[in-house]
């Protein structure tokens, strides 16, 4: 049932990480994400011998992993808030790990579509292939993308000056 | 800080050991086990309400076209709830997830206001056929019965059937209505931003 030159556990060693982190972005939660990137390579599984390599096989993997993202707007009711975080509780940890902790937080808190928006372009993924994934024009996506660092840098200068 | 936050370092610092490749393929299979499950649980009870079918059938020898009209009535209610529910059902609100994030919201839209309609639907038809079954089935069995007798049976059976569609069929319905309202607007709203 293999796609001729498309191995499905090459791309699960490749693309695990990449869509776990779009995930916890989406989700922040550990759990939670690993439960959606598990669902997401079970698509990619059955769906993979019907991929007639249209597209690429990487915009194709993100489309199923931020599709399957949106659908727990219908499986759960634990939704994060669409509100930024004001604080993070305090938790012993190096400042890397805390700033890299609050970025996801922080991510996670933006409204459904900003949230993959960022973790694509954070994940190295062009804007021309983030607006054929989420359906916006490039510039758009552009646009977005200035936008949402912008509230990014200054949520982290915020907790920076609480700190 | 400055703007230079690399939020790239930050966010390429989340990683897990991916879950042995077998345990993607046993999920994938436990779910397949399930849909067929549901499958074989759709047929053993078209089966049982066939053989039921026919052995009310057998025992009672029904003269009367009417009660042979109003059996298969209420048979066919059954035969279409199961059907509809087990194997029709899933596959007209399934989703495409290789489009992209606006076309596929667009679609979970369509397929929740879909399922909420046939949901009314399949309902709907189940207690007509059932209603009219019951009504064919009884003229044979209450000719002969006194007018009193017919009365109560017929007002039994429509205040059994008027008391769970007012009552508890509403109940359910606007239960239901309201959960899907609340993913129907959490879709639209969310769907929304990309058009913003």
């Amino acid at each position: 049932m293999e796609n001729p030159g498309i191995n499905f556990e090459e791309i699960y060693r490749v693309y695990w990480n990449k869509v776990f982190r779009i995930c916890l972005g989406y989700a922040n939660d550990t759990d939670w994400a690993k439960d959606i990137a598990q669902d997401v390579f079970i698509t990619i599984w059955k769906q993979l011998p019907g991929f007639r390599n249209e597209a690429a096989i990487g915009t194709w993997i993100f489309r199923i992993a931020t599709n399957n993202c949106l659908r727990q707007i219908e499986r759960h009711a634990r939704m994060p808030k669409t509100e930024l975080p004001e604080q993070i509780p305090a938790e012993p940890a190096t400042d890397i790990e805390w700033q890299s902790k609050f970025l996801y937080k922080c991510i996670a808190g933006l409204p459904e579509t900003d949230r993959i928006i960022i973790s694509l372009e954070l994940e190295d993924v062009k804007q021309a292939e983030i607006a054929r994934i989420t359906g916006l024009s490039e510039s758009n996506v552009r646009v977005r993308i200035y936008r949402i660092k912008e509230k990014l840098t200054l949520k982290f200068k915020q907790y920076e000056q609480q700190h | 800080m400055s703007n230079s936050i690399d939020f790239k370092a930050l966010w390429n610092r989340e990683e897990t050991s991916a879950p042995d490749v077998g345990e993607i393929f046993a999920r994938a299979n436990k779910l397949n086990r399930n849909s067929r499950r549901k499958i074989m649980v759709c047929n053993i009870l078209l089966i049982l309400t066939i053989v039921f079918y026919g052995l009310m059938w057998w025992h009672f020898h029904p003269q009367m076209i009417t009660t042979k009209i109003g059996w298969t009535l209420m048979i066919g209610a059954m035969v279409m709830y199961v059907i509809s529910n087990y194997q029709l059902y899933p596959l007209l609100v399934k989703a495409d997830m290789e489009t992209d994030s606006h076309a596929f919201l667009s679609q979970m839209i369509r397929i929740k206001y879909k399922q909420e309609s046939i949901d009314n639907l399949i309902i709907k038809i189940y207690f007509l056929l059932l209603a009219v079954g019951l009504g064919f089935y009884y003229i044979e069995y209450l000719k002969k019965g006194k007018l009193i007798l017919q009365i109560t049976v017929y007002g039994i059976t429509l205040a059994l059937l008027a008391l769970n569609w007012f009552y508890l069929q509403e109940r359910k319905t606007k239960k239901q209505h309201k959960a899907m309202n609340e993913i129907i607007s959490k879709l639209e709203a969310v769907n929304a931003q990309l058009n913003e």
